[in-house]
C-alpha cells in the first residue's frame, strides 16, 4: 500500500490541488482510503492537510471529484490562519481521517451541537513536520470537543506509529507525562485562532478537558457510521458532497473512469505568501 | 564626549583600489561623504553608508561550515565588515541605531557575525565540528524574534562591567527585533531602541536589546519597554523564558539574568549601547589587544590599525555558491521542558 501525491499548480494559489494516488492512480482521500490500517483497528490512516508551522488553510475538498486537497478561500481570497503569539501557524500536523463524516443532520447527545459537515479532524503530535497529502499511519490517544461557531468539531489527538515516542504513548494521560504542556497549548490554540479575524473565542465542551482514547474511539466509530450512511446514499442530506469513488464497487457513486478524468501532474514551485501572513497577533489574556 | 577628531578618524573612505567598479557612483558617494562629514561631525559612525546601500554576497553551502555571508557596498561591490564597517549610526536623541540581522524569526540555524574571520562574514556557529541549530522549545518555533547585533559595538571581555562585575562575551551587542515582518539574514535595518535584558551566559554578560524596525507599523505604537506589556502581551515574559531555557534541550543548564531578569528601559539601554560602542572603539583603535580579541581588519576606518584600504574580494570569495544542504530532520522536533 503506497500512497503518493499528484500536485497540480503552485501552492498558495487558487489553482493548487493535491490529489492522493494509490499505486499511481488517483483515489479519494475522503472515500477510498480505508479508515483502519490494520485488522485489529489499532492503527488508522490519517490524511495530512496542513503541516505543522504553516499557515495555509488546506483541506480536503468535499465538492470536487475525488476530493483533492485545496486551499480554503474566503470572499475569493486564499485563507491563511493567523499566528497567535507565541504560536507559528498550526501547532500540529493537521488533517482528517478518511471515511469519516461529522454529520450535520445529527445533534451529538453530549455536546448538544450538530456536526460540522467535514471529515473528522486530527492533530498528529509526532516530532516530524509532515507534508501536504501525506497518508500517515497513526494511533489514537484522545479527543477534544471544540465548539466552533455552534457546531461540534472534534479534534482527535494521534501520533504517528513510527514516531520514537509512539511506543510510550497509549492514552491521553501519557501525553501530559511525556509532552507536558502540549494539551494546554493545543486547547489555547483552538480557542484563540480565529480571534485575529474578528471572531469570538471558540469554546470547548467538557470544560476543555481532553477525553481519553476510549472516548475518542467511540467518536471515530460514530463518524465512520455517519460516513457509511453518506456513501450508501442513506443520509438525510448529503450536503452536496461529491461521493465519487474508485474502490467501493457496491456504491452508486463508484466509477472506474473517474481517475482518468483527473488532471495530470503539473507541479510548480510555491507562490510567494503575502508578507502580512508573517504577522504575530497578541491576544490579551490568552495565556 | 566624542571628539570631532575621533569622529573624523572613524569616518570611512572608499578604497582607491576599488574605485574602478563604477566611477560615477563612487564620485557620487564621495560627494555624499563630504557633505555628511560637515553635517555629522558629532556622529560616532561612518554614517554615509546607509542601510539601503548594503547588500550581501554568499559563498559555500548553506547549513554547512563553509557557508559565509559577506556585506558588500552595493554601489562599489566592495566587501564590508559587518562588525566594523557597517555604521551603528547611533542617534541618542531619537533612540535609533542600525542593526544587522543574523537569524530570521522562526528559523533554527544559529548564524552569527564571525568575530575571528577577516571581513567578519556571517557564518553558522560550529560546535564540536557540527553546525549549530537551536532546538524548538515547545510551543516555540526556532527563534521567537528576528535576531542579530548592533554593528560597531562590542561586549568587552577584558574589562569587568562596573555594577555587575562581569566580563563581556566578546561579541557585538545582541538584538531582538520584534516587528511584524520576518527579516532576512544579512539585512541592515534602522531600529528604535526599546529596552534590554541582561543575560548571563556561562558567567559572561550578554545583553539582549529589544528593538523594532522604524518602518514597522508597530514602531508607531511603542516608545519604551513598558509599552510592550500592553501592545504585545506575553512577549517580554516569553522572551525572558525563551532565553532562560533555550539551551536545556542540549543538556545545558538554564541561563541566568542579572537584575533579577528585570528589563532595562529605553534610557538605560541607550547607555548600554553607548558603552558597547565605546568598547568597540577601544578595540578598533588598538587600545585593547590580546589573544582572543576579534579581528579588527576593516575597509572604512582610515587611520585605525586594522584599516586595509579595501578587502581583496578574490582572497575572501573563493568558493562557489552551492545548493543548500538539508536541515537535519531532528531539528523539526519540539522539546518539552516541564518548567513553569
Amino acid at each position: 500500500m503506497t500512497y503518493t501525491t499528484r500536485q497540480v499548480a503552485a501552492a498558495n494559489t487558487l489553482d493548487y490541488k493535491v490529489y492522493i494516488e494509490k499505486d499511481g492512480k488517483p483515489v479519494s482521500p475522503f472515500h477510498d482510503i480505508p479508515l483502519y490500517a490494520n485488522e485489529e483497528k489499532t492503527i488508522l490512516n490519517f490524511i495530512v492537510e496542513v503541516p505543522r508551522w504553516t499557515n495555509a488553510k488546506l483541506e480536503i475538498s468535499k465538492e470536487q471529484k475525488l476530493n483533492p486537497i485545496i486551499q480554503d478561500t474566503k470572499k475569493g481570497k486564499l485563507r491563511f490562519v493567523r499566528n497567535c503569539f507565541p504560536h507559528h501557524g498550526y501547532i500540529h500536523n493537521y488533517g482528517a481521517f478518511p471515511q469519516t463524516w461529522e454529520d450535520p443532520n445529527q445533534i451529538h447527545p453530549e455536546t448538544k451541537a450538530k456536526g460540522d459537515n467535514d471529515p473528522l479532524d486530527v492533530c498528529e503530535i509526532g516530532e516530524r513536520v509532515a507534508t501536504v497529502g501525506e497518508v500517515k499511519q497513526v494511533k489514537v490517544l484522545g479527543v477534544m470537543a471544540l465548539l466552533d461557531e455552534g457546531e461540534t468539531d472534534w479534534k482527535v489527538i494521534v501520533i504517528d506509529v513510527h514516531d520514537p515516542l509512539a511506543p510510550k504513548l497509549n492514552d491521553i494521560e501519557d501525553v501530559e507525562t511525556h509532552l507536558p504542556g502540549l494539551l494546554r497549548a493545543t486547547n489555547e490554540w483552538f480557542r484563540i485562532y480565529k480571534i485575529p479575524d474578528g471572531k469570538p473565542e471558540n469554546q470547548f465542551a467538557f470544560s476543555g478537558e481532553c477525553k481519553n482514547k476510549k472516548y475518542a474511539e467511540e467518536i471515530i466509530n460514530e463518524c465512520a457510521e455517519a460516513w457509511e450512511k453518506l456513501i450508501k446514499g442513506e443520509s438525510a442530506d448529503s450536503k452536496g458532497i461529491d461521493l465519487t469513488n474508485t474502490t467501493l464497487t457496491e456504491t452508486a457513486t463508484y466509477s472506474d473512469v473517474a481517475a482518468n478524468e483527473i488532471p495530470t501532474a503539473a507541479p510548480a514551485p510555491p507562490a510567494p505568501i503575502d508578507k502580512s501572513v508573517d504577522k504575530w497577533f497578541f491576544i490579551s489574556g490568552a495565556h | 564626549m566624542f571628539s570631532i577628531r575621533t569622529a573624523k578618524l572613524l569616518l570611512p573612505r572608499l578604497s582607491p583600489l576599488k574605485m574602478s567598479h563604477s566611477a560615477t557612483a563612487t564620485a557620487r558617494l564621495l560627494l555624499t561623504q563630504q557633505h555628511l562629514t560637515v553635517n555629522r561631525c558629532n556622529s560616532t559612525t561612518n554614517s554615509h553608508i546607509s542601510p539601503e546601500s548594503i547588500g550581501i554576497t554568499t559563498q559555500g553551502t548553506q547549513f554547512t561550515a563553509d557557508y559565509e555571508v559577506y556585506a558588500v557596498n552595493k554601489s562599489t561591490g566592495n566587501i564590508l565588515s559587518w562588525f566594523h564597517d557597517i555604521p551603528l549610526d547611533f542617534n541618542e536623541e531619537q533612540g535609533e541605531a542600525n542593526i544587522v540581522v543574523e537569524i530570521p524569526r522562526w528559523s533554527n540555524a544559529k548564524f552569527e557575525i564571525s568575530t575571528k574571520l577577516p571581513g567578519n562574514p556571517i557564518v553558522q556557529d560550529v560546535k564540536k565540528g557540527k553546525v549549530r541549530f537551536v532546538r524548538n522549545l515547545f510551543p516555540h518555533h526556532g527563534y521567537i524574534s528576528n535576531y542579530g547585533a548592533f554593528p560597531q559595538t562590542w561586549e568587552d571581555p577584558t574589562t569587568k562591567e562596573e555594577e555587575l562585575q562581569l566580563f563581556g562575551d566578546n561579541d557585538p551587542l545582541d538584538i531582538c527585533e520584534i516587528g511584524t515582518a520576518i527579516i532576512e539574514r544579512g539585512s541592515v535595518k534602522r531600529v528604535k531602541i526599546l529596552g534590554s535584558l541582561a543575560l548571563i551566559d556561562d558567567g559572561e554578560l550578554d545583553w539582549k536589546v529589544i528593538v523594532v524596525d522604524i518602518n514597522d507599523p508597530l514602531a508607531k505604537e511603542v516608545f519604551d519597554i513598558h509599552d510592550l506589556y500592553t501592545k504585545c502581551p506575553g512577549l517580554l515574559e516569553t522572551t525572558r523564558q525563551w532565553f532562560r531555557d533555550y539551551k536545556l534541550a542540549d543538556g545545558k543548564p538554564q541561563n541566568k539574568f542579572a537584575f533579577n531578569g528585570k528589563y532595562k528601559d529605553r534610557k538605560e539601554t541607550l547607555e548600554i549601547i553607548k558603552n558597547c560602542n565605546r568598547s568597540w572603539r577601544k578595540l578598533v583603535t588598538g587600545e585593547i589587544t590580546g589573544d582572543k580579541i576579534p579581528s579588527i581588519e576593516n575597509s572604512t576606518l582610515v587611520g585605525t590599525p586594522g584599516y586595509n584600504g579595501g578587502f581583496e574580494t578574490q582572497k575572501l570569495i573563493i568558493r562557489e555558491r552551492k545548493p543548500d544542504a538539508p536541515i537535519p530532520v531532528e531539528i523539526s522536533k519540539s522539546h518539552f521542558i516541564p518548567t513553569d
